[in-house]
């Protein structure tokens, strides 16, 4: 399983490496190449490392494990066809690990990306009532009988649109250079990860990558179902292509407009589960 | 420190390849594996990165924004 958990980790940066080409291309940049995240990653693992002065070292510390070690439980719950409820309760977790790096780092730039975290979380963690709907569908929170009900019933991606459209925003919420990627708005430099540079950065980007495919494999298998490896890989590419187009063609929004958008998605997503259980559509 | 950092890659590099041989063997249940995984993955990542970083660097104070 450690071979899985470094192949998806660097199968996750390929795709940010992606992301970030796709929305150079659309720009009309050159942008870097598609491997420059994993290049990244091993850079800061090389470069020299200590905990800043103004920092809170056991914070400073933990919360680079505690982000990789959220995620390879992720990664175990998903490949084993466990609860969608314990991955979004993991996404939840990360949400106060971001906030967590924001603040150990004893800098304002951090600290408000921290502050910017739960703001995000308020509004992304709600999103998640696309889970209800899902569940009116197929009785079930376990991912291997979501996938057994789309063996029968065909892609939920068709069933429950809206659903989809739901966790396609939060996916989307995650993204770099996102219109809701509020956390790393560039006047506060790198945000929450302002100050955790070489080696935690290195941890941070490992991080990244198992979120990435995590966040995207749960996507595929909630929405599409279960298919062949290859396809799951095609899938995967296709939805950072999406995604890139969706970063490259919207500006970042305010943070509260970013808040306002998402309540309002959660909204209707609230209407269309009330919807489905009081018209015993499923 | 950075053979302080090597050793405790290497424990956990240790660790988890008994416990997947345990579990291969069926001695250690599936949960078991994976808590352990949980646990030694991040500081293998880490432990290793500490071990082969460039040497140097002192503790600074970063911009507090006064």
């Amino acid at each position: 399983m450690i071979a899985e958990l470094v192949l998806a980790t660097v199968f996750g940066l390929l795709l940010l490496g992606i992301h970030r080409k796709v929305i150079a291309r659309i720009q009309r940049r050159p942008g870097p190449p598609v491997w420059q995240e994993i290049l990244h990653m091993l850079k800061f693992s090389f470069k020299s490392t200590w905990v800043p002065a103004t920092a809170s070292a056991t914070l400073f510390i933990g919360v680079v494990l505690v982000a990789i070690g959220i995620w390879t439980a992720a990664f175990f719950v998903v490949f084993t066809g466990g609860s969608l409820l314990v991955v979004f309760a993991i996404y939840m977790l990360h949400k106060i690990v971001e906030h967590g790096f924001g603040l150990s780092s004893g800098s304002p730039y951090g600290k408000f990306g921290g502050v910017r975290s739960v703001i995000s979380a308020a509004s992304e963690i709600p999103l998640f009532v696309s889970v209800a709907a899902i569940a009116i569908f197929t009785r079930s929170f376990t991912l291997s009988d979501i996938v057994l009900y789309q063996q029968v019933h065909g892609p939920l991606l068709f069933i429950a649109f809206p659903a989809a459209i739901a966790m396609y925003l939060v996916i989307l919420s995650k993204m770099p250079s996102g219109p809701f990627s509020i956390v790393e708005s560039k006047e506060l430099v790198s945000g929450y990860k302002t100050e955790h540079f070489g080696v935690w950065r290195a941890g941070l980007e490992v991080c990244n990558g198992l979120k990435t495919t995590v966040l995207f494999s749960t996507f595929i298998l909630v929405f599409i179902g279960q298919v062949p490896i290859l396809w799951m890989v095609v899938g995967m590419v296709l939805l950072v292509i999406s995604l890139s187009f969706a970063c490259a063609l919207t500006p970042m929004l305010s943070p509260f407009d970013s808040v306002t958008v998402q309540t309002i998605v959660t909204g209707l997503m609230l209407c269309y589960g009330t919807f489905l259980y009081v018209g015993g559509v499923a | 420190m950075q053979k302080h950092a090597a050793r405790i890659a290497w424990a956990g590099v240790c660790i988890s390849a008994g416990v997947v041989i345990l579990h291969m063997a069926g001695s250690v249940p599936l949960w078991a594996y994976a808590a352990v995984l949980v646990l030694m993955f991040p500081v293998i990542i880490i432990g290793i990165c500490l071990w082969w970083m460039a040497k140097g660097g002192k503790e600074d104070i970063p911009f507090i924004g006064y």
